[in-house]
């Protein structure tokens, strides 16, 4: 530590750091545009001039190293003067368009100008401008004009989104921020340059012209999408909510957000939003009371309770649902008798039920992973399911950790992979038995259960990677979990990361994916998981959430199991497909329009109230259910509080205690069985994953929420005779798509990616399986 | 004394002619009364009175939805929304002025970057009910079409000072 004097405070700050990181301990502002705490220093824009004792000029504090002694003035007469002409100087170009400009009132540049820019410009020239860019559906170029060059955007790509997509081409004068040609920008945390901008020359294109920040009223919240739970700002205005920006909290998502989690928000404001209760009469729609509504729903449950026996009730509730309401649903649900209650909806492999040590989670904290040196991710689409996790595992990467990657896709992760195995899904618990064998053979440990496996190369050099390392990290992904051999995965993980002397982790697929666990919404011993459900169809189904054809594991039964129900309950916050299957629409509120909870992947809970009033007679889903258990006499449904559910639900200080991922599975031996036929493999694109990013209309815009392709090896294709481009006939199950098919060197032999949660692959079959991919003759594609 | 002095003041009317004596010096000078409707004070160029809008002119509308005056505005009497245009430009989509809450500060037209939101000479107005002094986009347009000429002479007397 040193001592250095900021104007007349005395500052203790650790050796090597700026100027500018002491004046921020001290409380002193010091002016600045391109100084951001999460990026590197580029000191560009000469803001933060400041006068140094014994210095000749001023220097620049944020790439001033702080030395012992030093005495720094910011407002001295020298450095004001420095500031000032800086500022004048970046006022030169800058078309002063504040009036228009959605910036404006929140603007760096402004603040600044009315602390050291003159009172009128001594610039009479022509001033430059600079050709607006379409770089794609979330952010505006339109008036690059009012860039400073700043560069945080290039060095956000540069350094966190790790995809240079903005760059600065040409010099001086003709200096400009723009894309690779035709180029737009695709990062899944693209909108964070949004905030990083300190002008208004990257603006959100959503938002645009929409609003004055002044009269936005800001509510936090927390995203409802991925497992991490981002702390959300919810900029409303009219009771509308206008426009999502990031919270910070160090400890979670740092001072970003994904896009999914900015831009989703579209969504709320949908024309599909469901506003008033219906139900289906002799086939026609009618909008009713809720009363009605309410007590057609209950006499209906109790009839199909009282006549064919309470197991014949379902529940099927998304994990992007609250606490509160997990927690009710499941109450209501064993409270008229049945225990047929699940919130894994992709998930197909059930034997870990009833063997689980607790709710499986995180193992860490999501700080930790910073922290790690070697990492085994198993089946993640990591990038696209889990933006900010993705990005810690990249900081870490950047530090010198090594990132081993089993999985079916070798998707670009933007990072340096250390080594990978990329098989097909059947062979992805044998290609870890091989891990595991060489693992402990490296480490001279007993191999039971793996004695016979062959070792393969991949799998060798994994396990010296994670030998090597002091402190790992096996985190299971989304298609780990989806996987139908979900439970092995997890026993082999188990004992690979207990041979490194760690624990192994789940990247929680969605919001609430410990919560549901916490909130008891998963079947007992005696009731059906949402597998069994959807396969022996029951008579009355109560869907929270849910779009079954988009959010199921296997969507074609999914979709026949509701066809042949007596009774469909579909609360939704939309009018989705339910219209075709559903007896009663009850409309619920969206995460911003209900208080709730949220417990991310690290067993943290995060509770948040509404942001909004609910849209139309929509009601909080907690409300709905409490009501529902008065209606169908079920004791303890007197809650007048959202809060007074969560802690009945869950205790709140000891959640750490209720999370444990061992499982009680056995170890099967490891067949070599082939199988049979074309695999598979699903993915859940980003912005297909719950209901409100699917109605989020400008993130549907972008290439990621392109129409999928039929993904295959290009020699593959070659062999059936298409080329990439081509429409190709896919068929799993009873039902076949046309889809375009596309060439992926990066998949294993045998595969074919096609993905889940997208209206045009709803039709078909399970995520995991054969499938069967032919070319379209006799007519033209 | 003072008993005497008020008895023949009683039958004197020494007030009475005190009295009349200013009512008669005030008949011979000058008159200051405006005898409105037909005579009109003179008014300044800076006078607030009725809120209009003005164009271009080439007949574009002025205002850019900048939200400013709405901001200012003392007596929360502006309600703006705002939209992008077809052609990419910022322009509002409402603009209403409450005149009944409204207290003539000229703030509005002061925070006005582009000189669109003006307020006129005119001060006569009125309206039958309340929602007749509740003025919409298109009556302040209807407003400064009719009145600009008047408008740019004020703004351009005025333009030396500002």
């Amino acid at each position: 530590m040193i001592n250095i004097e900021i104007d007349g405070k005395l500052v203790e700050t650790e050796r090597g750091s700026t100027v500018m990181d002491a004046a921020r301990k001290a409380g002193v502002h010091i002016p600045h545009f391109c100084y951001h705490k999460k990026l590197s220093i580029a000191a560009n824009c000469r803001m933060c001039l400041v006068e140094v004792e014994k210095a000749p000029k001023p220097l620049p504090a944020c790439a001033t190293p702080a030395a012992e002694g030093m005495k720094v003035k910011t407002h001295s007469e020298m450095a004001v003067k420095a500031q000032k002409g800086v500022m004048e100087f970046l006022l030169i170009n800058h078309p002063l368009d504040c009036p228009i400009c959605d910036q404006g009132g929140e603007c760096m540049l402004q603040d600044v100008a009315m602390g050291y820019g003159g009172v009128a410009s001594r610039y009479a020239e022509e001033k430059r401008e600079v050709q607006p860019k379409d770089v794609g559906a979330l952010i505006s170029t339109q008036e690059m004009t009012r860039c400073i060059q700043c560069t945080r955007c290039v060095r956000f790509g540069q350094e966190v989104a790790d995809l240079m997509e903005l760059g600065m081409a040409f010099r001086t004068e003709h200096a400009e921020i723009m894309t690779f040609v035709n180029s737009t920008v695709d990062s899944e945390l693209s909108g964070n340059m949004i905030d990083l901008c300190p002008v208004g020359a990257l603006t959100s294109k959503p938002f645009r012209y929409t609003a004055r920040n002044w009269e936005l009223s800001r509510r936090r919240s927390v995203s409802p999408h991925d497992g991490l739970g981002s702390n959300l700002a919810v900029h409303i205005k009219n009771n509308k909510v206008l426009r999502v920006t990031p919270v910070e909290n160090e400890d979670i998502n740092e001072c970003w957000i994904s896009d999914k989690d900015r831009f989703s928000y579209e969504g709320l404001n949908s024309a599909e939003r469901l506003t008033k209760p219906m139900i289906k009469q002799d086939g026609k729609w009618q909008e009713v009371e809720w009363q009605a509504a309410l007590e057609y729903v209950a006499n209906g449950l109790r009839q199909v309770a009282n006549g064919a026996g309470a197991d014949q009730v379902a529940a099927l509730a998304t994990p992007h649902s609250t606490l509160e309401e997990l927690y009710l649903l499941q109450k209501l649900m064993r409270g008229i008798g049945s225990d047929n209650i699940d919130f894994r909806l992709r998930q197909s492999d059930f034997s870990a039920d009833g063997k689980l040590a607790g709710a499986p989670w995180l193992g860490m904290s999501v700080a930790d992973i910073n922290s790690r040196d070697r990492f085994l991710i198993v089946g993640s689409f990591l990038r696209k399911d889990h933006p900010l996790l993705a990005h810690r595992i990249r900081q870490a990467v950047k530090k010198g950790a090594q990132a081993n990657i089993v999985h079916s896709s070798d998707d670009n992760l933007l990072m340096k992979i250390a080594n990978k195995a990329i098989v097909a899904p059947g062979d992805m618990v044998s290609l870890l038995a091989q891990i595991l064998k060489a693992l402990a053979d490296e480490m001279q440990a007993s191999t039971q259960g793996v004695e016979n496996v062959v070792v393969g190369n991949e799998a060798a050099a994994i396990a010296k990677s994670l030998a090597g390392g002091e402190r790992a990290a096996v985190l299971l992904g989304n298609f780990a979990q989806q996987h139908p051999q979900a439970a092995q995965i997890a026993v082999l993980a188990e004992k690979i990361a207990a041979l490194c002397g760690v624990k192994f982790g789940y990247l929680g697929e969605a919001a609430n994916s410990v919560g549901g666990y916490l909130a008891g919404a998963v079947p007992g011993a005696k009731g059906m998981n949402a597998a069994q459900m959807l396969s022996s169809p029951r008579k009355a189904y109560v869907l929270l959430n849910v779009e079954p054809e988009l959010d199921c594991a296997n969507p074609q039964q999914a979709m026949a199991a509701m066809q042949a129900a007596d009774l469909v309950v579909a609360m939704s916050a939309f009018k989705h497909k339910a219209v075709d299957y559903a007896d009663v629409l009850l409309p619920i509120a969206p995460f911003t329009e209900t208080s709730g909870t949220f417990v991310n992947t690290e067993g943290h809970a995060q509770s948040f109230k509404g942001a909004v009033k609910p849209l139309g007679e929509a009601r909080p889903a907690w409300k709905v259910l409490r009501v529902l258990g008065n209606l169908l006499d079920v004791d303890g449904f007197d809650y007048d509080t959202s809060e007074a559910v969560r802690d009945e639900a869950v205790d709140t200080t000891n959640i750490l205690g209720a999370l444990d991922n061992h499982l009680d599975v056995a170890l099967q031996a490891v067949s070599g069985a082939a199988t049979q036929g074309l695999q598979r493999v699903a993915d859940v694109p980003i912005y297909a994953t719950d209901v409100l990013v699917r109605r989020a209309a400008s993130l549907q815009q972008t290439r990621d929420a392109a129409t999928p392709c039929v993904a295959m090896r290009g020699d593959e294709l070659k062999k059936l005779g298409v080329k990439s481009g081509d429409t190709v006939k896919v068929t799993q199950g009873n039902a076949s798509v046309r889809l375009a098919a596309c060439a992926d060197d990066g998949l294993p032999a045998g595969v074919a990616r096609v993905a889940a949660g997208h209206a045009a692959t709803a039709e078909l079959g399970a995520m995991f399986g054969t499938i069967t991919v032919q070319p379209i003759t006799g007519e033209r594609a | 004394m003072q008993m005497i002095k008020n008895f023949f003041k009683t039958f004197m009317l020494v007030e009475l002619l005190k009295g009349m004596s200013v009512t008669g010096r005030y008949m011979f000078t000058r008159h200051i009364t405006v005898e409105y409707p037909e005579e009109r004070t003179p008014q300044s160029f800076r006078f607030r009175g009725l809120h209009a809008q003005r164009r271009y002119a080439n007949g574009e509308e002025r205002c850019i939805g900048c939200k400013l005056c709405e901001a200012v505005c003392p007596a929360l009497a502006i309600k703006i929304e705002i939209a992008e245009r077809d052609d990419g430009t910022r322009r509002t989509t409402l603009y209403d002025i409450d005149l009944t809450k409204c207290i003539f500060c000229g703030f509005c037209e002061e925070s006005c970057p582009v000189d669109a939101i003006v307020e006129t000479r005119v001060f006569e107005y009125h309206g039958e009910t309340r929602g007749d002094l509740y003025y919409t986009k298109s009556m302040l347009l209807a407003n400064g079409d009719r009145l600009e000429e008047q408008i740019a002479k004020d703004r351009a007397a005025d333009a030396k000072y500002r």
